[in-house]
C-alpha cells in the first residue's frame, strides 16, 4: 500500500473541515432527547410494565437493603411524596435523608395487596408528572440533601426508576432493560454535568481533565474538569459504554468492572470513575 | 477495552473528535497515497484526502468494522473519491468537445478552455498514457495543447473527420481505463 508523507497543514485543514461538518462532542446518528418530564414518564411506565408482569410471591422478594419488592416500590412512593413537597417549596424536605425519610412508606406496605402498592405508586408518580408540568423546570428545587435545577431532579429520579427497574428484575430472573436512546441522551448528559460533584463526594481533589467519551446510543463526548481547579490539570481520556457509565452512576457497577478504554494515568481514571459512582443515591 | 477500528468508529459516532485526529495520523499518509497514485497531482489529493475524513466523521456509521479495516475502508474511499474527480474532468472535457463540436463555427478554444484543460493534465495524464498511441496524440493535442480539430488534423495528418472520431474513442477508452484502474487498486 502506497504511503506518502502528508503535506503540511493537511492534519489542521482537515480536522477544521471536520469541526465545521459537525461539532465535536455532538453523537450521531442523532436519537433525539426526552425532555425531563418525557424521560421520567418513560422510565416510570416502563417500571410499571415491569411490575405488572410480576406474580404476587415476586412482591416478596428480597431486593434492596432490608426491603423486599413491595417494600422498595412503597419507598419509591415516599420518595414521590417528597418530591412532591420540594416542588411546592417545603425546605424540610430538602435536609431529609433519602432512606430514613421513605423508610415508613416502605415499611407500612408489608400485607397490603401487590396491586394496592402498585396503584398507590403509579398515582403518586401520574401526581408528581402533573405537578412538573406545570412548574418551572430551571426552578432551583432540594431534596435528600441535593438540591439542583427541577429539570435535572426529573433526570435524576429516571435514573431512579431506571436503576430500581432493574433491582427488581434482576431478583425475578428478568433480563436487565435499558432505556430508549432518547432517554439515555439526558441522562448521561446529567452525569458528565455532575461528574465534579461526584469527585467532591469522594474528596477527589486532584485537578483532572476528563475527555469522557460514552459510546452507543444515547452518548457523546465532553471535556470535564474535576478536582481543585489548577491551571494545568493532568489528561485523562476515559471511553465506555454509555449504559454501562449510566448503570456506574446508579452504583451497580464496580468502577473496576467497568469495560473501559484509559488513556492517560489509570489510577486518576479510576478516581473518576469512583467520583462517578459517588454520585447514586440509592 | 481494546483499541480497535470497532472502538475507533464507536468513539467518531459519540463526537470524540480526539479519534479522529488519531485516524488521522495513523491513515492518513496511505489515504493520500492511494489519492495520488490516481491523481498523480498533489493538490487533488489533499482535497481528496479531506473529503475522505470529512465523510467518516459526518458518518462514521458507514464504515463497518466486520467488512474489514478501517485503513482498507478509507483507502478505497479515497480511490473511490479520486476516480470520480478525473471522471468528472473528463465528463467536463467530453462536453467542452462536443460543444466545440456542435458549434461548428471553427472558433478556437478561449484562453480559460486551455487553461481549464491543462489544469486537468495532471489528474488524467495518467490514464492518457494507457490509450494507444494515435488516441494519445489527439487527445494531448486536443485537450493538453488546446488545438482545435483541424490544427489537431494538420498537425497528425489525418483527416478532420478522423482526429474526431478518436478523440470520441479515446474518452470512451479512459472512462474503460479508470474503471479497471479503480477495481486493480490494492
Amino acid at each position: 500500500m502506497t504511503s506518502n508523507v502528508v503535506p503540511a497543514g493537511l492534519r489542521e485543514r482537515v480536522l477544521a473541515a471536520a469541526d465545521r461538518a459537525r461539532p465535536p462532542g455532538q453523537a450521531v446518528p442523532d436519537v433525539g432527547q426526552d425532555t425531563p418530564i418525557e424521560a421520567f414518564s418513560r422510565a416510570a411506565d416502563a417500571l410499571y410494565d415491569t411490575l405488572q408482569a410480576l406474580g404476587d410471591q415476586d412482591w416478596r422478594l428480597p431486593v434492596l437493603r432490608d426491603l423486599d419488592v413491595q417494600g422498595l416500590i412503597g419507598h419509591l412512593i415516599g420518595v414521590e411524596h417528597d418530591v412532591q413537597r420540594c416542588m411546592a417549596g417545603d425546605p424540610e424536605v430538602g435536609n431529609a435523608d433519602h432512606v430514613a425519610s421513605t423508610q415508613p412508606a416502605a415499611l407500612s406496605q408489608a400485607g397490603r395487596p401487590p396491586a394496592a402498592t402498585m396503584a398507590d405508586w403509579r398515582e403518586q408518580v401520574d401526581r408528581t408528572i402533573r405537578i412538573a408540568a406545570q412548574s418551572d423546570l430551571d426552578a432551583m428545587v432540594a431534596v435528600h440533601g441535593v438540591a439542583l435545577w427541577l429539570r435535572d431532579l426529573l433526570i435524576g429520579r429516571t435514573f431512579e426508576l431506571w436503576t430500581h427497574e432493574n433491582d427488581i428484575r434482576a431478583v425475578t430472573q428478568l433480563s436487565p432493560s435499558v432505556p430508549e436512546p432518547s432517554t439515555l441522551r439526558p441522562m448521561s448528559q446529567l452525569a458528565a454535568d455532575l461528574l465534579p460533584f461526584g469527585a467532591a463526594f469522594t474528596d477527589l481533589h486532584e485537578p483532572i481533565s476528563v475527555h469522557l467519551v460514552l459510546t452507543g446510543q444515547g452518548g457523546g463526548t465532553w471535556d470535564v474538569t474535576v478536582g481543585d481547579p489548577a491551571p494545568d490539570p493532568a489528561q485523562v481520556g476515559i471511553v465506555t459504554g454509555v449504559v454501562g457509565f449510566c448503570r456506574l452512576v446508579s452504583d451497580r457497577i464496580r468502577p473496576a468492572d467497568l469495560d473501559v478504554y484509559v488513556t492517560g494515568e489509570p489510577r486518576q481514571a479510576m478516581s473518576v470513575l469512583t467520583a462517578a459512582a459517588a454520585l447514586a443515591l440509592d | 477495552m481494546e483499541a480497535t477500528d470497532a472502538l475507533l468508529a464507536a468513539r467518531l459516532a459519540a463526537g470524540d473528535d480526539r479519534a479522529l485526529a488519531e485516524v488521522f495520523d495513523d491513515l492518513a499518509p496511505t489515504v493520500y497515497g492511494a489519492a495520488l497514485r490516481i491523481l498523480r497531482e498533489g493538490s487533488a489529493a489533499q482535497d481528496v484526502v479531506q473529503d475522505v475524513f470529512v465523510e467518516l466523521w459526518r458518518h462514521p456509521d458507514r464504515y463497518d468494522p466486520a467488512a474489514g479495516t478501517l485503513g482498507t475502508y478509507l483507502n478505497a474511499l479515497a480511490r473511490h473519491r479520486a476516480v470520480d474527480l478525473v471522471r468528472s474532468e473528463l465528463r467536463r472535457l467530453a462536453r467542452q468537445e462536443r460543444h466545440y463540436r456542435m458549434s461548428q463555427d471553427g472558433t478556437e478554444p478561449t484562453p480559460s478552455d486551455q487553461v481549464t484543460a491543462a489544469d486537468t493534465a495532471d489528474a488524467v495524464r495518467a490514464a492518457v498514457k494507457l490509450l494507444p498511441d494515435g488516441q494519445r496524440q489527439v487527445v494531448e493535442l486536443a485537450f493538453f495543447q488546446g488545438l482545435s480539430y483541424r490544427e489537431v488534423a494538420l498537425a497528425t495528418g489525418i483527416p478532420e473527420g478522423t482526429a474526431k472520431s478518436r478523440l470520441r474513442l479515446a474518452l470512451a477508452k479512459l472512462e474503460a481505463v479508470l474503471d479497471r484502474q479503480l477495481l486493480e487498486s490494492p
